[in-house]
Order: C-alpha cells, then structure tokens, then sequence
C-alpha cells in the first residue's frame, strides 16, 4: 500500500481565492494594511523599541508600496508562509487570545485580483539577517534572492496594477480605501505620493468618544443628527461600540448595515447581525477584539460566543431603553412615535422591554386609537380580533354596545394584547368570535319574536345556499340595519366546496374527508336589527314577494359594505331585488300620477 | 376587485406566518377564482400553499393543492409539470399524519403520485423517501428499512428534496431505526452549519435530542437546546417546539414556560394530526412536573388546557391512529415518549442535584 497525496492545481486555487472568496479588488489593501500592522505586533513583541510605522507610497505607471518597519521575514518564514497557502505565521493556536489580525495564510493572494506580480522585499529583525526579495505570480510559481544593498528591518510590497484595475493604484483611490479600513489603527500610516505625505489615521475612534463627540461624529458621516447615543460594550467580546438611534423609521424588510471593525481594522460596514434583529431602529459602530472572522475577513464566524455576544449588545439596549424612560420622558416619547414598528417587534420577542413599552403603545380600538395604558384605565374587559376584515365587520357596532374591540390584524398586535394579562393580572382578554358576536345582543321579546319568526324562516331558506343563517335582534346603533358576520373559515370552505368540485376522484374523496371530518361547517350570521326601521318595515309586511326582496337587498348590501366579494348568484340577487322595488316604486309613481 | 386583489396582495407580503396570511390568501383566490384568469388562481394557490405548510395548516394545503392538479391535468401545457410534482411530494409527506384519512386513500395517493413519477420521468427517490417515512410511523421497521433501501438507491434530481434537507431526512430515519451513530454522523455537516436551507437546521435540533440523551452526549444536548430556543419560532415547527418544551421543562422550567405560552394557541387551532399529538403529549408531560408545585403564576390558556383534557385528547387521538393503522404501534410510541422523560430526568434533575 502506497499513501498519496492529493494533487492540487496551484492556479485554479490562487484563482479561486483571490477572486471568489472577496466582495471587492479593493480589500488587497486591507490585507497589506492588516499584514503590516501585525508585523510591528510581532517585532514589539520580540522586545525591539522602535518608531512603529506604515509608509504606504504611490509611484507613476499604476504601482504602490507597502513599508513597515515591523519583524520582517526570514527565508525560511518566507518558505513557511508565502509560499505555502493556508500557512499563516499567525495561527499556532488559533483559539488563544491574540494581537494579531489575520490567521488564515490565504491575505496577500487577495494581491493577485489587482496585480500580475507581487514583489516584497524584507529584512528580519533577528541579528544578523540578509535582506530578501521574493516575487510571487498568480500560476504559483515564485523566485527568492538575496539582495546586495543593505535595506531597513521591516517589508516593503510592490503592487503593479493590471489594466482595468488601474484606479487601485491611483492617489484618490488608495487615500479612500487606507482611510475606509485603517484609520483608526494604533500604528500611524502614512500616505506619500513624490513629496507629499499624509497620515490617515488621526482620528480618535468612536467607541471611545464621549457623548456630544460621537453625536456630533454621526451627524458627520450620515448627514443626520442621531437622537441619541447607547454605548455598547461586551466583556466576552471585547467589545466596544456605539449605536447611534436613527432619527426617521426604517423599514422592517431594509437589511441593517453595522459597521464593525476587528482590532481598530475595518472589517465591514454592512454586517447585518452583530445586533439583534430586533434592534433595527440603530446603526452600530463596534470594535472588538475576540470574535473570529471568517476566511473572507467580511462577516464573523457564528459560533456560540458570537451570539453570546450578541445577546450582551442586546442587553445594552435594553438597559438604555429602561433607564430613558425614567431619564427623559420626552425623548422616550420620541423614540416610540418614531421607532413603532420595531419597538413592537422587540415587545413580542422580549418581557420585560413588553413591560416597559406596551403601555405607551397605541392600538385601532372600538373607542378610537388608543394607548394601552388608556386602554387599560377604563377597561376591565378586552376583545381582540385575529384580523382586520374581523374588526372591521363588529368594530361600529361594538362601540355603541360599549365594548372594548381591539383590532388584532395588524401585525404583532394580536400578541401584543394577549399578552397583556401578564402585566395586568385583573384584567380579562378574549379573542373575539365575530359570529357569536350578536348573540351578546337584546333579544326580542316573546311576542315580537312570534312576530318576527316567519321572517326569519324565510331569510333562512332563502340564504341557505350561501352558507348563511338569519336572526334578529335589537341593537344600537340604529342606523345598522344588518350586521354580517363570517369567519374566516368561511372562505376556506368556498375554496374546499370548489376543489372537490373541480378535483379527481381520488382528491376529491381527500377533500371530502378534510371538509367534513376536519372542519364544522361555518354558517355565515345575518343578524337583522329591530331597533332599524327599515328592518321593521320590511318585517311588517304580508307581501311576501316584498319580503323576499328586502331580504335579497339586505343581504347584498350588508356583502357590499363588508367587502366581500360577490358570486354570480348573489350579483343576480341584488339586482333582482332592486329591480322589483324599482318596479313597485316606478309603477306606483305612475299610478299616482 | 383587482385593486382589492392587489392590495391583499401588498399586505400578504408583510404578514408573519400564521392564521391572518391564510385569511388573506384565501380571500384572494376568491376574487381570483370569480374575477380574473385561472392562471392566477392558479398561482395565487400556489403562494398559498407554502402558507398553510408555513402556518401550521397542512390540511388546507392539500385541500388547494387537489384544485391545482386537477387544473394541471385538464390542461397539462398550461402548467408547470416539475411545480406541480414538487407541490404533489408535500402532499404525499402530510396526508398520512391525519388520521381521518384510511390506509386506502393514503395508498392510493402514493400510488399515484409513484405513477406520475413514473409516467413523467422523474426518479422515485422523494416517493421512497417519503415512504419510510409514513412506514415508520406506523412503526413498520422492517418494511421503511426495504423502502430505505431503494431510497438511497434511487438517483437524485430536481424533484429531490434538497441535500440538507435530504440529510436531514437520512438521520430522520435512522434515528428511528435505533442507529444512533451513524445518524449522529448523517446530520454532522448540518450541525457543523455546512448545510442548511430554509428549514434546517431548525428541524434537525428536534431529531438530535432524543438521540444525544441516548448517548449520554449531555453537554451537546444543551448545546443544541440553546440554538434551537434562539431559532425555532412559528407554527410550522408544532412538533419541533414539543421536544423541546420537555427538554426544558427538566433543564430550564421558566423557557419552558416561555415556549408553551408562545405555542399553545397554534396547538389549539390545529387540527387532528401527527403533529397535534406530538406536541400535545409534550404539553402533557410539561403540565405534569409544572403541577408538582403550587405556583402563582397562570399559564396562557389554562382555562382550557387541563391535564384532564390533555389525557382525553391524547388517548383518542393515538386511538384514531391506531385505528387507522389495525395496530396498537401508538401506544408503544407513547411508553417511548416518557421513557425518554425519565431518560432526561435522570440525566439532569439527578446531576443538578
């Protein structure tokens, strides 16, 4: 038996990481950058005091340097890590804690996306070392040799654009991405192009800026004033950070952009989930120093410390949230007008931010838009529609029964009801059943009832085939001669009525089952109102052609106004209806005359 | 009525999963079916039945998915033939967890569903797959193990269920097979976070746990729990949410609580099935510790959910199965079930203490 290894096709896989794994050409310059930075991490370990510094240098014909006076490479750590992708220097123990950036080995082929040739040139900072050039090319060949002049210990890159990518090697080009990712680095870089030179990093970072500082930094680079700062910190994270409220309401659907830097070094500006998906009224500015990033050096790895982590950020603004509302009414105020969606999102998912929060939210009520804390002052008893068309079909009518109806179809408010009784033990919330809804109704008495029953039977007979049951009662307000009410379940048993219909045997046999053994038929209610006149007037007739019609009419009006859509038949209906009364009318109108 | 269409439509978009999406679905296959063309009721099904598997209500989606292939064989140009396969497997992995359906009508779907297959030249992979699993709970070992076999066997293509689905599946079977190890191994990529897919990793939390008590992996059990409290949500994973009500109620009682108040409105409103009884037995073993205790705190629905309840919509439950199935398999499934409680009981009340 004979072990092998496997072969593998140098170029296809310098291709593959150099431009698959990146999101843009730009980030070779984050790479030298990062490369640079842990290379001073390293000489300063080794105990060498010295002017820590990053020259980044801009020559004609499209080429750049990268200088530092950090550790420098020996040939043998030129042969160890250059040469052999996937060996970093950094990564002995890839779980202890570091200064150092990188770990993956894979950084400087990010080079190849924008040049034909890497060229560097380095002397160790161990006694004695012969400074070396070694030049790299994208098929994975490369070429060491020692150079005779004498150079400083450090590393100096040469990058020469290909065409096409030409502005990565230009001024403007060069100065915006070094200022994107590194100018909060410790170690000062500077910029040189013939006798100018400028250092990027001169600002102090936001994490560590004060209030008024990092209001005032926000309003710089967003062009809006934030309404307020929260810090961030992690202790496991070694996290450091803001978040800036946003002072307009965002989209629940828009992606969240963070901006993150790992060790002072930019490592992306539009992380979605470094904070809870539920805080997306803000935009963070974080710094840390223990989470991994992946290969890509774009996202984090998400291990149980990064959501550990997450968590912490979270509790941060949860703690500011509950100390603003004590703090500054007015603002707290501010923030839940603006915020609304995402503070009802955060309310659901969390307890105590619902305790916190709910009673300054509003809800659609049968008395109006209410808060919940006015909700709650003057009502022991809630209702709550599961939808819109629900609410819409009882909500007038349950004022004037003086009922308390919450529309529940907007979403999160449903929760957002129920969940009430946690805060409030005394008070009752129930889920409004809208077809039982005109059982809380006046009946009629005895005699009326008598009266009225012929009516009724002759209402049901007339709707049974729309799935609609008749009663009367009295109710206010007046005005409301019937009240329609379905559940949803009646439209789904239209649908099923249609599949089994339409359906094979086979199918129709199932839909058969699902109709009758897994559902109760659900009639649709009339309830006609005794306190309407028209109501009264059509019941007091003995014609019963006109009653009928007046039934037909009812019935359709109360479809119209409730939205639901109409079939062939009840269209049919309505204008048979009508007709007759048109013709009753007109003909009389004739006779008069 | 099509501005109303297209306004349901609007707001379908940002409405969670749940009751209220299929309210307003519904609502727009009516005005679909009276007022515009049959390619948009057709389509608005076909929105309509991610929906209802979404919300918890496979038996609507069955019931739209009948209308769909009966327009799709009238005319058979019309439609897409993969779309309307792809929706007919779905079909075939719920109807069996209703008991109300007979063996013969749960055959003769397989049947032809397998005709279809064949007819239209699509590998029988999903239709074995989807075998075991019916077999299996039916506790039909030895027959899911022959279906098993030519599962694996059969060639993948675009009707396959997707690789981390498929995995997913894999350890599903055998798991219940008792093969603990190599269905440990089976979902190992998913669980490293190499696979995934809009429901996994989140159903394949609620395979691992009984097997990681099992093989007294305890540390990896709590592990797991962790990540599936912070990504199961909804109605669509009633089952899912089972397990780990009882795995909390013995390592974490105020999680548990928390789970049970989020899903025991979706537990009511559903109907009859496998999924039901699941998570309802779950409910029952929670109730029966959180009743150890007095305690003042209320649980959400206790009005109704009775550990007398509970015991009398359990037992007619696993009775409609078993009557269904001509065997007595449920009970057995249940003696598991608590077993396995016990199981976890031991591993962590005893350890605590």
């Amino acid at each position: 038996m004979k072990n092998m290894n496997f072969q593998v096709n140098l170029q296809g896989v310098i291709d593959l990481l150099s431009n698959h794994l990146y999101s843009e050409p730009g980030v070779f310059i984050r790479e030298l950058l990062q490369n640079s930075v842990d290379a001073v991490t390293a000489r300063k370990r080794l105990g060498h005091t010295f002017d820590e510094t990053v020259k980044v240098e801009i020559f004609s014909s499209h080429t750049i340097s990268f200088s530092d006076n950090g550790c420098g490479l020996t040939e043998e750590e030129i042969e160890q890590f250059l040469a052999r992708i996937g060996g970093s220097a950094k990564r002995e123990n890839q779980d202890s804690a570091d200064d150092f950036i990188g770990q993956f080995g894979v950084g400087l082929l990010s080079c190849f996306v924008v040049s034909e040739e890497i060229v560097l040139i380095t002397r160790s900072a161990y006694d004695g070392a012969e400074p070396l050039e070694w030049r790299g090319k994208p098929d994975g060949t490369y070429s060491i040799k020692k150079l005779k002049r004498q150079v400083p210990v450090g590393t100096t890159v040469y990058v020469k654009a290909k065409p096409e990518f030409e502005e990565y090697c230009e001024y403007y080009r060069v100065s915006e991405l070094l200022e994107k990712y590194g100018q909060y680095l410790p170690t000062p870089v500077m910029l040189i192009e013939d006798k100018y030179e400028r250092k990027i990093n001169e600002s102090k970072p936001p994490w560590l800026m004060d209030k008024p500082e990092a209001m005032a930094y926000v309003e710089g680079i967003a062009y809006h004033k934030p309404l307020d700062i929260i810090p961030l910190t992690s202790i496991i994270g070694g996290v450091h950070g803001i978040a800036h409220v946003l002072p307009y309401a965002v989209s629940l659907q828009d992606e969240k952009k963070h901006r993150v830097y790992l060790k002072n070094m930019l490592l992306s500006d539009r992380m979605t989930n470094i904070l809870p998906p539920w805080a997306f009224f803000v935009n963070g500015i974080i710094n840390t120093s223990s989470l991994r990033p992946t290969a890509s050096r774009e996202a984090f790895q998400e291990n149980d410390l990064f959501f550990a982590v997450r968590d912490e950020l979270g509790e941060c603004i949860k703690r500011y949230l509950m100390e603003l509302a004590g703090r500054d009414a007015e603002l707290f105020r501010r923030l839940v007008l603006i915020h609304y969606a995402s503070i009802k999102t955060m309310a659901v998912e969390d307890d105590e931010l619902y305790a916190l929060f709910i009673r300054h939210l509003r809800f659609e009520t049968s008395y109006g838009e209410l808060t919940m804390a006015e909700i709650l002052r003057d009502h022991r008893l809630i209702y709550v529609t599961t939808t819109l068309d629900e609410y819409r079909q009882v909500a007038r009518v349950a004022r004037a029964q003086e009922l308390l109806v919450v529309n529940g179809g907007y979403v999160h408010d449903l929760d957002l009801v129920r969940k009430v009784t946690e805060i409030d033990e005394d008070v009752t919330v129930d889920i409004l059943n809208t077809l039982e809804f005109a059982n809380q109704f006046e009946e009629l008495d005895l005699e009326d009832k008598l009266t009225v029953q012929p009516f009724i039977d002759q209402g049901d007979a007339l709707l049974d085939g729309f799935q609609c049951r008749c009663l009367v009662r009295w109710f206010e307000p007046a005005d409301i001669p019937v009240l329609y009410n379905t559940n949803q379940d009646v439209n789904f048993f239209k649908l099923a009525e249609e599949s089994e219909q339409q359906a094979n045997k086979l199918f129709a046999d199932v839909v058969h089952v699902i109709r009758s053994d897994l559902y109760d038929m659900p009639y649709a209610k009339l309830c006609f109102n005794y306190n309407n006149p028209m109501v009264r007037k059509a019941m007091e007739t003995n014609d019963p052609q006109l009653r009928k019609a007046s039934i037909e009419l009812f019935y359709t009006q109360a479809l119209l106004l409730g939205n639901h859509p109409m079939g062939a038949a009840e269209l049919r209906m309505m204008n048979d209806s009508l007709l007759q009364f048109m013709n009753r009318g007109l003909d009389g109108a004739e006779v008069a005359r | 009525m099509k501005s109303r269409y297209d306004e349901l439509r609007r707001s379908s978009w940002s409405l969670p999963d749940g009751k209220q999406k299929l309210a307003v679905l519904e609502e727009m296959i009516r005005i679909a079916d009276r007022y515009m063309t049959e390619e948009d009721a057709y389509n608005t099904r076909i929105r309509y039945f991610a929906a209802a598997a979404e919300a918890g209500s496979q038996e609507r989606m069955i019931t739209a998915f009948a209308w769909c292939l009966a327009k799709y064989d009238q005319s058979p140009g019309a439609y897409s033939q993969h779309e309307i396969m792809w929706y007919y497997k779905w079909v075939i992995g719920m109807i069996w967890r209703f008991p109300v359906f007979t063996l013969e009508q749960i055959e003769a779907v397989f049947e032809d569903f397998k005709r279809r297959c064949m007819e239209y030249g699509y590998s029988l992979r999903p239709y074995y797959h989807k075998r075991s699993v019916y077999l299996l709970s039916r506790g039909l070992t030895q027959e899911a193990a022959a279906c098993y076999k030519h599962w694996r066997g059969a060639s993948r293509d675009p009707l396959a269920d997707c690789q981390a689905c498929e995995q997913n599946a894999i350890g599903h079977y055998l798991f219940s097979a008792n093969q603990l190890k190599r269905g440990m191994q089976a979902v190992k990529p998913i669980l490293d976070g190499k696979l995934s897919c809009r429901s996994i990793p989140q159903a394949t939390y609620s395979e691992v746990m009984v097997p990681l008590l099992k093989l007294k992996q305890h540390e990896e059990a709590v592990a797991v729990g962790r990540k599936a409290f912070r990504t199961i949500k909804g109605p669509q994973y009633l089952e899912e949410q089972g397990v780990f009500l009882e795995f909390f109620t013995v390592t974490d009682l105020p999680r548990a609580v928390k789970i049970y108040n989020e899903t025991i409105r979706y537990g009511l409103e559903s109907k009859p099935s496998w999924e039901r009884f699941n998570y309802l037995l779950s409910v029952q073993l929670f109730l029966k510790e959180w009743h150890r205790k007095k305690r003042r705190k209320r649980l959400a629905e206790d009005g109704r959910v009775t550990l007398g309840w509970l015991e009398q919509e359990i037992t007619s439950l696993a009775n409609a199965f078993n009557q269904r199935n001509g065997s007595d398999y449920m009970l057995t499934y249940i003696a598991d079930k608590e077993k396995h409680m016990h199981r976890m009981i031991e591993a962590f009340q005893l350890r605590a203490e």
